[in-house]
């Protein structure tokens, strides 16, 4: 065996995700060491540092790495690419304000403990390794792990019994998903010649092989369970009701977004196999239209922003199908600009429902009446995340949808994006409805005027502000996102 | 023209289509308490967007049919979208009278609004940036922004400051608005994917030239864009959502509605679906001709037997608006300068009625034409401004809403007798409902006792419906000075058309 010798990029390739496990173990020691649990701020301020330090990290990255991929590191388990960056980019930014928001929401729930920012660290470490990992034991190790994470977050609240059910259920189906996955990649080994990296299963070439669409397919559905796809969707709004808000909030952006980046590297690398575009179109089309309906009806806004996620989950296969079709102008670059959209959107409208929710109770549409006379800088930052979920010009959701739509039909998939249309249609419905009662209806009499935590104004702000600046400017976020799809291709 | 200005080249059509959401911008650091202050500045401001396109005016050059003040930036270049402007025969009217209308929809709300004075005078700024930039983009996407642009505010003023059932209107409002531009949105996309370009004159050049569109592309993507556009206008059968929208609107809301944003959908077809898609126009030009006469006769019959002096206006709209439409797939000079009267008239006529009505309303709180009768002896001067407005939307020989009539049926007539006879009958019509309502409204006998203390109008109230009356007379005995105006586009338009 060769000795263990590290190169530099190596090193640096993993100094993100070790930034944020340090930090994660540290706070739970210091949590051991401080018996009486008192120093609240010191826990909050540990862990943004540590998001702040895997930031720095990152950034180190971004200079000294070239936007090239540095090839394969750690013999084939993760490399580093501007690709991987944005992803970790998306994760870290924000776990940094999932965890501005966590000080005042948690103290309010009652339940301010430490291990909540361990476990966001813990997930979002994992998250970055997944965005950059190349071969099937890294990438199911990332994902197994901030499954574990994720799933005690979803359980947080553990006096609550809604709490302990959803956290339930989610557990089981993610072990199932794990399953699938684990199953799936089992397969794609032994047909490539145990080969585990993307790029050696590539050079293969077993991918014609009918037993390896029905690994890929194993894969995929592992990957739609996790990121809500119908018909693998049935656990995501009970979950996210009886989840806590931010966790719901950390949940729908950063596992979502990491398990696309992961999918969306599988699935360049690998092609998928065949009947993957088949696939893919047919699950695109029935999440777009299912997710759009069943949110429709939804008096709970948390329900309503699940089955959104899951909708916004059918557009984001769109660009999967494109690159998969093989036309090598456009090569899906609108899957990274979008996912970065849909985060800042869907933080900006999280952040607004932990202002309002002191534990999972209120989040009704009802809550929201008169919002925009009681705090009208909150009221407005969610409606601009309403507005760029739905796709109205000049937020960057409309960028995103402008690109997703104008790449399907370049490569000829006219009917995705009639589709696309059709469904954002039905959603401009539901996105309005909390706009009506924030605006248009008088708040009721048992209203609390608790001011909102500064965290959670500066997010919903800074977001707000991020959304409308890249819908009026998103040339560089464009560009980058086009160049990091370019790299993964090579 | 004025030759000092020329010189330094003013980005004229960017402070026009700017300057009032700079004044929104303004607004959001005034004092939400300072009222007075607020209504002052936006109306100050509102003077400023009409003073730049008095310039605009000014500078255009009435010999010369093509695109002119045109502004070209790169703007977000990774999506090839460019913040491309310009102005021609088509729009320099309508950004006239956008401009025009702005600053006396101002003076009118002083009284009326008085709960989130701010939040209203931000969104009627907003909107009036939305409908100058609709009328002077020349990227789609550019056009597709300002145009949805208009759908938020409105939907605000609509939905915040309207009557009782404002949340059901709104809502009606956005969504039909929307499935439209929609469409709209899907066929721009495609036609960048065909031709590789978001610019207008571009894009017009390539269908013609290199990348044509066959006949089944052609077909689609004209319903596409006519779809969005018919909404807009309204066309029948799509118009139910406009009397809603009108009777839950404030006034200012429905001036503005009325006066200009329904312009948008005619417009649009002028600019954009009838020039980009010429055979596909032309194939569905009896279809589209036949719901247009469809329009103006149902919408006259509607009117006559409303009792709601806003929705009657409301279905007059849709009237005189099938006028426009039946203009605008004829394809010959004299009915499209008919068709671009008529929609500067429109806006006037309709404007000034909603305007008067919404002064009755501060004073009486109701709508009901049973509600009033005998107003002429306790409010003279109301009255005649009053009538003068009515006259105007009949299409009385001296003031405006004549020429554009008459050139309108002119062109019915030739295309087709029975067109001609039918949009006749809604002239008819129109005449009959109009003066109905004047008498019910004005004359017989005073039956409510509430009716004799009406206040008279106060100078404030003259002040604003004065330049309407002048803008009439003026459009009605000298329609040369604006027709001379669109003539060039309109020989360019046609000659193109018919290659």
């Amino acid at each position: 065996m060769e000795p263990l010798t590290l190169s530099k990029a190596e090193i640096l390739a993993v100094l993100p995700a070790g930034a944020l496990f340090v930090t994660g173990l540290i706070q739970l020691l210091t949590d051991l060491a401080d018996p009486n649990k008192t120093s609240r701020q010191e826990k909050t301020h540990l862990a943004m540092i540590g998001a702040t330090g895997a930031l720095v990290a990152l950034a180190s990255l971004f200079v000294q790495g070239t936007a090239a991929s540095t090839g394969e590191l750690y013999a084939g388990a993760m490399t580093d690419d501007l690709f991987g960056r944005l992803g970790a980019g998306v994760i870290i930014v924000t776990s940094l304000f999932c965890t501005l928001m966590a000080g005042g929401y948690l103290s309010s729930s009652g339940n301010n403990r430490a291990e909540f920012h361990a476990l966001v660290s813990f997930s979002a470490g994992a998250m970055v390794l997944l965005c950059q990992s190349t071969n099937l034991v890294s990438m199911f190790v990332a994902i197994e792990t901030l499954s574990l994470a994720v799933y005690v977050l979803a359980g947080f609240f553990r006096q609550q019994k809604a709490a302990s059910e959803g956290a339930f259920k989610y557990f089981v189906m993610g072990a199932f998903s794990s399953g699938f996955l684990l199953l799936g990649m089992a397969i794609i080994y032994g047909l490539s010649g145990a080969s585990l990296s993307f790029s050696a299963i590539a050079a293969a070439g077993a991918s014609d092989d009918a037993l390896f669409a029905v690994g890929a397919l194993l894969v995929l559905i592992g990957f739609a369970f996790k990121v809500g796809v119908v018909p693998f969707h049935s656990w995501v709004p009970d979950v996210y009701q009886g989840a806590p808000t931010l966790a719901v909030g950390w949940m729908a952006v950063a596992v979502k977004a990491s398990s696309f980046f992961a999918l969306c590297r599988f699935l360049y690398h690998t092609g998928g196999g065949a009947y993957m575009d088949q696939i893919l179109i047919a699950l695109s089309i029935v999440t777009m239209i299912l997710g759009n309906l069943a949110a429709l009806n939804q008096q709970s806004l948390k329900r309503m922003l699940a089955y959104s996620g899951i909708a916004h989950s059918g557009y984001l296969m769109i660009p999967l199908i494109v690159a998969l079709s093989g036309d090598d102008i456009l090569i899906g670059a609108s899957l990274p600009f979008y996912l970065c959209a849909y985060a800042g959107t869907t933080l900006a409208a999280f952040g607004v429902l932990t202002a309002l929710s002191k534990a999972t109770d209120k989040d009704q549409l009802g809550d929201l009446n008169g919002l925009a006379k009681s705090r009208p800088l909150l009221a407005l930052g969610f409606t601009v995340a309403l507005i760029s979920l739905a796709g109205i010009p000049l937020t960057a959701g409309f960028i995103g949808k402008l690109m997703i739509f104008r790449d399907a039909i370049g490569a000829g998939f006219v009917q995705l994006a009639v589709i696309g249309i059709l469904t954002s249609l039905v959603s401009v419905y539901y996105y309005l409805r909390p706009i009506v009662a924030m605006w248009f209806r008088d708040p009721r009499s048992s209203f609390d005027l608790i001011p909102a935590p500064w965290g959670v104004q500066f997010t919903v702000g800074a977001c707000g502000i991020a959304t409308i600046v890249f819908g009026i400017f998103p040339d560089w976020l464009v560009e980058l996102s086009r160049i990091s799809v370019e790299t993964i291709l090579g | 023209m004025i030759p000092e200005l020329e010189s330094f080249k003013m980005p004229i059509l960017s402070l026009v289509t700017l300057t009032p959401a700079l004044g929104a911008l303004l607004l959001t650091l005034i004092d939400r308490n300072n009222k007075a202050l607020i209504r002052q500045i936006a109306l100050m401001v509102s003077f400023l967007g009409l003073l730049f396109s008095l310039i605009m005016v000014g500078n255009f050059d009435a010999t010369v049919g093509t695109m002119q003040m045109e502004e070209n930036l790169p703007w977000i270049e990774s999506l090839g979208i460019s913040y491309h402007l310009g102005v021609d025969g088509f729009s320099v009217l309508l950004i006239l009278l956008t401009s025009f209308s702005m600053p006396f929809v101002f003076l009118s709300t002083w009284k009326a609004v008085d709960s989130r004075v701010k939040e209203f005078h931000i969104a009627l700024l907003l909107l009036q940036t939305g409908m100058i930039g609709a009328f002077v983009a020349l990227d789609l996407i550019l056009f597709y922004l300002f145009y949805e642009a208009m759908l938020v505010p409105m939907y605000l003023i609509i939905g915040i400051w309207g009557g009782k059932d404002r949340v059901y209107a709104a809502l009606k409002f956005f969504i039909y608005t929307m499935v439209g531009s929609l469409f709209m949105f899907l066929a721009i996309l495609y036609l960048y994917n065909h031709a590789g370009t978001f610019d207008l004159p571009l894009l017009l050049e390539r269908l013609r030239t290199t990348n044509p569109l066959d006949g089944t592309q052609q077909f689609w993507l004209f319903l596409a864009f006519a779809l969005s556009f018919a909404i807009k206008v309204p066309l029948f059968p799509l118009h139910t959502w406009l009397p809603d929208a009108h009777v839950q609107a404030p006034t200012a809301g429905s001036v503005v509605l009325a006066g200009v944003l329904l312009k948008m959908g005619t417009y649009g077809l002028l600019r954009f679906a009838i020039p980009l898609f010429p055979e596909a126009a032309m194939d569905l030009r009896e279809e589209f001709c036949w719901l247009a006469v469809t329009g103006i006769i149902f919408g006259a019959c509607m009117a006559l037997v409303q009792t709601d002096i806003k929705k009657l206006i409301a279905y007059s709209s849709v009237s005189h608006l099938g006028f426009v439409v039946l203009a605008c797939f004829m394809n010959d000079v004299e009915s499209l300068t008919g068709a671009i009267l008529q929609m500067v008239n429109h806006g006037l006529s309709t404007g000034m009625l909603f305007l008067m009505i919404g002064i009755i309303y501060e004073r009486r709180h109701t709508r009901e034409l049973a509600d009033y009768g005998g107003l002429a002896g306790v409010v003279p001067v109301y009255s005649v401004f009053f009538i003068i407005a009515v006259l105007s939307s009949i299409g009385l020989p001296g003031l405006n809403g004549f020429v554009g009539e008459f050139l309108i049926l002119f062109g019915a007539f030739r295309a087709d007798a029975v067109w001609g006879i039918l949009a006749a009958s809604g002239v008819v019509l129109g005449a009959l409902y109009m003066l109905k309502m004047t008498k019910m409204f004005l004359f017989g006998p005073l039956v409510h006792d509430a009716n004799r203390s009406v206040s008279d109008l106060q100078t404030r109230e003259i002040l604003y419906l004065s330049p309407f009356v002048i803008m009439m007379v003026w459009l009605g005995l000298y329609p040369s000075t604006f027709t001379k105006l669109v003539q060039p586009t309109l020989n360019l338009y046609v000659q193109m058309l018919q290659n």
